[in-house]
């Protein structure tokens, strides 16, 4: 039997569960949060019923159609257009009057229509009673009560979708949101004037409601109408007819009569049996954002999140990193001394291993974040910080964009589509780079970890406290300057707290972690490649000092100390022996010859130590010498003369650009740089020698990790920036302003750091 | 329409044509007069169910005393003392 295909379009407000029942119905992975706005992408996914297929886009939740913000434009622009054959909405049962309103205007839209009617177990907890099928007849559309959490009812959802989809009569069943009689009248008059335009009687409605609303897209299109200025014209009368009768705009008119039409509606067919305690959010709320206690939870809780996410990394950590040596070396003793080995082993695993290290933080990170935005918090987050936000001229909703930063900012500056006003969000977009994202923190961990090893946490956190601080002063200044006027009216709805689902936090966290390995795997993969080419040619190289004669200069000088230090001692045994006097035991059992022998194995083991200290010192220096000499070092000389005044050598310069592919390649090109995996010593503990010996001091490190923090973000950061942005001009402004702000940091820190001799 | 660009009077808080959803306390009721501020920030406010004659209750200030707390039509919305001002309401008791 063929299959047929049908559209099907998921539409309702923020929060009423949406993305739950399309995960449900599709089984595609996605996005699950419970704070208003999560899904900002239109996503798709599909699902078949008794042969036939349905396409479904799952859209962002929005409160109306009215086109306020980005995501009200898209779900408009595509319930208007042909595509959807059947629109599912959903509403949340135990907020039903407010997610009714959408619903009264997808009901003059005029596509099928099925309600699903989600939420059923809070609104029984809450005391509410609906009686589904009044308010079916109510609504001229099929209300089927589900339940999100459970999967409960979805089936019988399928089946009327597909029923609304096929049967023709359901279709014209649809009913009209009916107005007070002096609207109606003005809505007959204009949808009069359509008559010659073949519009169906219901678009035709819908069009002059819409115009009776002043919406400007309607208007605009009315315009290339036939009979646009007769219509207009009509519009102008009844508008002004309606203003004079009922003392406000037209707008506001028919909003207030849509709640009109709610409430009768609901008086039929709800009854309420109200238990104030029963508001279970609320009693949690007295604690979590009280008036005392509030914020210093909330601190609590970012404190949390960072402990966690560091400790209990910290153990997969190690193992990753045991598996990646035992990997290589495996593979350098497989195909030793080849190029391939050198390109898997120093290129490849080299590079992408040094991040593949911080994946257990990323994912634990993420896991959190889905738990607060699951449970509800991220929306009390919201409450608490909007005054703080307010302050640099944002929206508290800002504030969760922000705390992504931390993790990736890639998500968090897709997530700043939650923001109604393109002024918000294009401001949340640009500082948004200060917020130091997790592959910023292998560049923290490796040089705190080497110049401050006491005080490693301190430094990292100040990185942090430095970046927030980028952040508001930068916002600060540019709602001041580029991108002033008020932000958006601040009206956020407090979802009430739910016990998050594993499911969904498996899926949140994955999703985003994906992106995460998605980067890994390419952006990073090619980076480090590009890197090792630079650093593997040219072969051959020259160089000042001759390493060989020296290493054997070196070797020579250390034996001929040891042997020296045999004879004396055979010396001196010699004189000890002729001094000794006991038959009773044999001289070198004796305690005097014990002790010269304890005196020259100590000795022995001074010089080995600094033989092999010595001679790694030399290596360090021949690998120096010969990256100098490779086109990665030449490549870094060129730019070293730009980054000198901050104290940088060219293997700071060297590290800071290949940095702009991605942050934690500084880590892997500091790597290839000391060479590590050509020593025995492996990991980390190769770099952070490394640098040591590089020559850095403590202060240069500091005003390098200042650099690192604040100086553009990826290139994946950028591509996302002029995604959302949707202009070349802001794109090039963040990142000249991020250079511009690292370099005049790193400078300055250099700068006092010298003038009061600290850290040198 | 109410203009609400007029220089507020604080002796005349009790004035009950002048007593705006700030003014209210934590736990305090009221019913919605009449709505200023600009189009667009009406609109919003009346979509999200602060309607002429709906009752609003206070719920709570944030930490910081901005945002407030309010409960309308069921379920829990904030907004800034700012535009809470704009709100024109009368106490229920
Ligand atoms: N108690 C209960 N919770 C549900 C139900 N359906 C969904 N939820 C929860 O409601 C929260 C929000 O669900 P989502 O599916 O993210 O809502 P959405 O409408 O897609 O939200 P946006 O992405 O903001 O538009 C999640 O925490 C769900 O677990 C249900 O039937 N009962």
């Amino acid at each position: 039997m063929p299959e047929t295909t049908y559209n099907i379009a998921f539409a309702g407000n923020p929060n009423c569960g949406k993305t739950t029942i399309f995960n449900i119905l599709t089984g595609a992975k996605q996005r699950v949060g419970n704070w208003p706005g999560v899904t900002v992408e239109k996503k798709s996914g599909h699902s078949t019923y008794s042969n036939n297929r349905f396409d479904v886009i799952d859209l962002p939740g929005t409160y109306s159609l009215s086109a306020f913000s980005a995501e009200e434009t898209v779900v408009r622009q595509y319930l208007e257009s042909d595509e959807p054959d059947v629109v599912v909405n959903i509403i949340d049962a135990s907020n039903l009057e407010r997610n009714l309103f959408f619903t009264t205007q997808l009901i003059e839209l005029g596509k099928p229509l099925v309600i699903a009617l989600n939420m059923m177990d809070m609104a029984e907890e809450k005391g509410l009673q609906i009686d589904a099928d009044t308010l079916a007849t109510l609504l001229g559309a099929p209300v089927v009560p589900v339940v999100g959490r459970t999967g409960e009812g979805v089936d019988l959802l399928k089946e009327k979708i597909l029923r609304v989809s096929t049967d023709i009569s359901l279709k014209a069943r649809s009913i009209d949101i009916s107005y007070p009689r002096d609207i109606e009248q003005e809505i007959d008059k204009i949808s009069e004037l359509f008559r010659d335009n073949d519009l169906t009687d219901k678009h035709s409605r819908w069009t002059s409601i819409k115009l009776l609303e002043a919406d400007k897209q309607t208007r605009d299109e009315v315009r290339y109408h036939q009979n646009g200025t007769d219509i207009l014209n009509q519009v102008k009368i009844s508008t002004e007819r309606i203003e004079g009768l009922f003392k406000d705009t037209g707008r506001a008119v028919i909003s207030h009569a849509r709640y009109g039409f709610i409430q009768g509606a609901l008086r039929e067919c709800v009854v309420e049996n109200l238990a104030e305690s029963a508001d279970q959010s609320r009693q949690i709320d007295r604690v979590l954002t009280n008036r005392w206690l509030g914020l210093p939870i909330f601190g609590l809780f970012m404190w949390l999140m960072f402990k966690i996410t560091y400790d209990v990394g910290s153990i997969p950590m190690d193992w990753i990193d045991a598996g990646l040596v035992m990997l290589m070396d495996f593979i350098s003793s497989l195909l030793p001394n080849s190029m391939f080995a050198s390109l898997l082993v120093d290129g490849v695993l080299g590079g992408v291993g040094a991040i593949a290290v911080f994946l257990p933080n990323i994912f634990i990170l993420f896991f959190i974040i889905a738990v607060l935005e699951d449970s509800g918090y991220m929306a009390r987050v919201a409450f608490i910080m909007d005054r703080i936000m307010h302050n640099i001229g944002l929206h508290g909703k800002a504030f969760i964009p922000m705390i992504m930063g931390f993790g990736c900012n890639v998500p968090a500056i897709m997530g700043t589509r939650i923001l109604e006003s393109r002024r918000d969000r294009i401001l949340t977009v640009l500082i948004n780079p200060f917020m130091s994202c997790s592959a910023r923190l292998p560049v923290y961990v490796l040089v705190a970890g080497a110049f401050f090893p006491e005080n490693a946490a301190t430094v990292i956190f100040s990185m942090y406290i430095l970046g927030i601080l980028a952040a508001i002063g930068s916002g600060k200044l540019f709602s001041r300057t580029i991108l002033k006027g008020m932000s958006k009216p601040f009206v956020l709805e407090l979802p009430p707290y739910q016990k998050p689902t594993l499911r969904s936090l498996v899926l949140h966290t994955w999703e985003r972690g994906y992106l995460f390995i998605q980067k890994m795997g390419t952006v990073i993969l090619v980076g480090s490649v590009i890197i090792w080419v630079l650093g593997y040619f040219p072969t051959e190289v020259e160089l000042d000092r001759d390493y060989v004669d020296e290493k054997s200069t070196l070797i020579r000088h250390f034996d001929e100390e040891l042997t020296d230090l045999e004879s004396k001692f055979k010396i001196s045994v010699d004189k000890d022996r002729l001094a000794y006097h006991s038959e009773m035991i044999e001289y070198e059992s004796s305690s005097s010859y014990l002790e010269l022998h304890e005196q020259y194995k100590l000795l022995q083991d001074e010089i080995s130590t600094e033989k092999n200290k010595q001679l790694y010192n030399l290596r360090q220096q021949e690998i120096g010498d010969i990256t100098e000499q490779k086109w990665i070092g030449r490549v870094g000389k060129i730019f070293e003369p730009i980054v000198r005044p901050l104290g940088f050598s060219w293997r700071e310069s060297v590290a800071l650009i290949t940095g702009f592919v991605a942050k934690e390649i500084v880590v892997s090109t500091y790597g290839v740089l000391f060479g590590v995996g050509e020593d025995v010593d492996e990991g980390s503990q190769g770099v952070i020698s490394g640098l040591r010996s590089s020559g850095m001091t403590p202060l240069v490190a500091l005003s390098f990790l200042v650099f690192t923090l604040l100086y553009t973000p990826c290139l994946a950061t950028v591509a996302a920036i002029k995604r959302e942005t949707g202009t070349w001009a802001y794109t090039i402004f963040s990142i000249a302003y991020s250079l511009g702000l690292a370099y005049t940091l790193a400078y300055a820190v250099n700068y006092f750091g010298r003038m009061f001799n600290w850290l040198s | 329409m109410f203009n609400f660009k007029r220089p507020r009077h604080k002796l005349h808080v009790s004035d009950e044509n002048d007593l705006r959803l700030s003014d209210l306390k934590p736990g305090e009721k009221g019913c919605i007069v009449e709505i200023g501020g600009s189009e667009n920030f009406r609109l919003r406010l009346i979509e999200m169910g602060i309607t002429r004659g709906s009752e609003i209750r206070v719920d709570k200030f944030a930490p910081l005393r901005d945002p407030i707390e309010l409960i309308v039509k069921g379920y829990h919305l904030s907004l800034r003392a700012m535009d809470a001002q704009k709100i024109a309401v009368k106490r229920i008791a």
